[in-house]
């Protein structure tokens, strides 16, 4: 796991298609062999997302999809990868640490992503998720410049190799924007920054935002990082298509 | 955070700066750029000549006698946003942030609009300044506030209408964050209100003072003595905030009016005093309407502008403090309060200001003489909805 490079981290939003899929669909991504899922938290306004997520979103709502009804479904499967939530900040702040702490207790989630929460923000929030065994993943954004790199990356620090992935690695923003797969990413300065970030920290990197087809997926693994799949597996699951077909070709199987 | 300038407001610790990544450094950029503005004369004098020369600064403050008399207020005096450019007040942020803009050699603006107000004061003065404006407006406002369209595509902007959810501000705004996000290497955001993560909130309330210190020094010159009450009405809070400050320190009652809309029941109104709770939208912590999962409410409202479901920090704290009092006008109100002061005094007020003129009602009985009132802008954007709504009374 230390070693070797984690070959996809997929993001599903919990509610779409539908919450009733949402344990087959995670059992599936077990059984391909990938050991963390990136699991979303639908929210009424998803100021870093694309037209995919912000729909996938709306219509896990519409279907009525809550944080409780979410941590209910995961945390009655068996077989499940390491999970790590992904959410803004109102829901979470809306439930309160202690109670997101009582159903992350029972819950298969390693981490949490809360994309519009700086480190600063929220530091009792914070440290009380991180004292619980559950830290925030540092992000770093193109605009994220050398020293705001080594500061984010102290205040969210690496627990080290013994830990899991989902409580290790910084999340690469690949690109400026919101997610989605809107125009390819330039893939030449996501390599220049990730080896740069390589000769700063020794944590596995995850390279997200515009990621889908297998040629760029496998361009990020061959920077030694993984690559996060969003908006297009998000998509294609709700055109219809399996899991398993969408993710197969993505890792070389 | 590494920012200069306090981030937070008041006890409640309102505020912050809840952005996505990407956006901290543009966010620590611009409060450089604002600090190094304020210090510098060069910058100042050029503000101040615009305000006076495009913008028609100092606004006059106008009593209405008439007015007062119906009510049964000793005096009234009106602050004028309405009778500066393009409308509304709105146009002393967009013109000061569209010169920070130029200085930080952005050749691009982004901008939100609701009421389009603040959207054709950007689109107006980015073409005074010879800069790109794009602006985000929901459609249901782009219908029921068309001929501020017309005027930001005369003024050169590229409008984009924004359909999710409701199509009015809320979306605006969400759009106008992605859009930065994706272009803040060459591209300003001029957030239009009170709003969003720092170095907003305090950014646009510095722009926006110069109406309640003009107000402040008019209104003693006119009548010697300060207001019994000062009284605005609150979308995101710059009109509220720019005439309310400037009093802070005096023993003047301070009331900001929300929209109160057609109903108490969450998505009837944008009162966010009366039903919002703690809550963080756009990044900023705040009074947000919102239900049970954290996900922002429904709002309604007569008035585009006060269309919105987060009260600013600022104002939230004062309110929250106790400082500021918080009512709420509704929709009929708000109709009625315009009409009385077309027929008192001949200005026809925009709807956002006409919650305000209701706010005066019943205000005497309470012991108050003396109110001086944000005018904040002119309600010929409003005709269409005038017209379907108060025809019938003629
Ligand atoms: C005339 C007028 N008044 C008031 C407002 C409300 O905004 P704020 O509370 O920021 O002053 C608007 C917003 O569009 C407006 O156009």
């Amino acid at each position: 796991m230390n070693t070797t490079i984690v070959p996809i981290l997929p993001f599903l939003m919990s509610g779409d298609p539908s919450l009733e899929a949402l344990p087959d669909h995670l059992a599936e991504v077990a059984s391909l062999g990938i050991g963390t899922v990136e699991l979303g938290v639908p929210h009424s306004d998803p100021i870093a997302d694309g037209p995919v997520l912000q729909a996938a979103a709306h219509r896990a709502i519409g279907r009525g999809t809550t944080l409780v009804k979410i941590f209910d479904k995961i945390n009655t499967i068996k077989n499940i990868p390491d999970v790590v939530l992904f959410s803004y900040f109102n829901p979470l702040l809306r439930m309160g640490a202690e109670g997101l702490l009582q159903h992350l207790r029972e819950s298969p989630v390693k981490a949490l992503l809360v994309v519009d929460l700086p480190d600063s923000e929220e530091p009792d929030f914070e440290a009380a998720l991180r004292e619980g065994g559950y830290p925030l993943v540092p992000l770093l954004a193109p605009t994220t410049t050398g020293s705001r790199v080594r500061r984010l990356l102290e205040a969210r620090p690496d627990p080290g190799p013994g830990a899991c992935f989902a409580r290790r690695f910084a999340y690469v923003v690949a690109r400026l924007g919101v997610t989605g797969t809107g125009g390819e990413t330039p893939l030449a300065p996501v390599a220049r920054r990730v080896a740069a970030l390589q000769g700063i920290t020794g944590r596995p990197l995850a390279v997200g935002f515009g990621l889908s087809d297998p040629g760029a997926l496998e361009a990020v693994r061959a920077m030694g990082a993984t690559p996060v799949v969003g908006s297009a597996l998000v998509q294609a699951l709700h055109e219809g298509q399996g899991l398993g077909t969408f993710l197969r070709p993505r890792i070389g199987q | 955070m590494p920012f200069e300038l306090p981030t937070r407001f008041g006890t409640p610790g309102l505020g912050g700066c809840y952005a996505p990544e990407t956006l901290l450094q543009p966010l620590l950029d611009l409060e450089a750029a604002y600090l190094s503005a304020l210090g510098d004369a060069v910058f100042q004098a050029e503000l101040r000549r615009e305000l006076k020369d495009f913008v028609g600064r100092p606004t006059p403050l106008t009593p209405a006698p008439r007015l007062a008399q119906a009510l049964g207020l000793d005096s009234l005096w009106l602050k004028r946003e309405d009778l500066a450019h393009t409308g509304a007040h709105k146009i002393n942020n967009a013109l000061g942030q569209a010169l920070l803009a130029r200085r930080m050699g952005k050749g691009e603006v982004i901008a939100e609009t609701g009421a389009g107000q603040h959207g054709v004061a950007t689109a107006s003065a980015c073409a005074r300044l010879g800069l790109r404006c794009t602006v985000y407006m929901g459609i249901t406002d782009m219908a029921r506030q068309a001929p501020n369209v017309s005027r930001m595509r005369f003024f050169g902007a590229e409008v984009v209408p924004v359909e999710s959810g409701q199509g009015t501000l809320k979306e605006a705004v969400n759009e106008a964050l992605r859009a930065w996000a994706a272009r803040c290497d060459s591209a300003h955001y001029i957030l239009g209100s009170a709003l969003g993560p720092h170095p907003f909130p305090t950014i646009v309330r510095g722009f926006q003072r110069v109406i309640g210190e003009e107000a402040r020094a008019q209104v003693l010159e006119q009548s010697g003595v300060l207001p019994d009450l000062v009284i605005a009405c609150a979308g995101g809070g710059s009109n509220g905030l720019g005439l309310l400050l400037p009093f802070l320190e005096d023993p003047c009652r301070l009331l900001a009016v929300e929209a109160g809309g057609h109903g108490e029941a969450l998505g009837e109104h944008a009162a966010r005093l009366f039903g919002g709770e703690v809550g963080v939208l756009h990044g900023c912590k705040t009074l947000v309407l919102q239900d049970a999962q954290g996900w922002t409410a429904e709002t309604a409202s007569i008035s585009a502008g006060l269309d919105y479901p987060a009260l600013g920090p600022e104002l939230a704290a004062l309110a929250l403090e106790g400082r500021v009092e918080v009512r709420r006008a509704s929709d009929q109100e708000a109709l009625e309060g315009a009409l009385e002061l077309c027929r008192a005094e001949g200005i026809l007020p925009a709807l956002e200001s006409s919650h305000a003129l209701a706010g005066l009602r019943g205000l005497a009985r309470e012991g108050v003489g003396s109110v001086l009132l944000g005018l904040s802008g002119r309600g010929d954007k409003d005709l269409a909805t005038f017209q379907s709504r108060l025809d019938q009374s003629f």
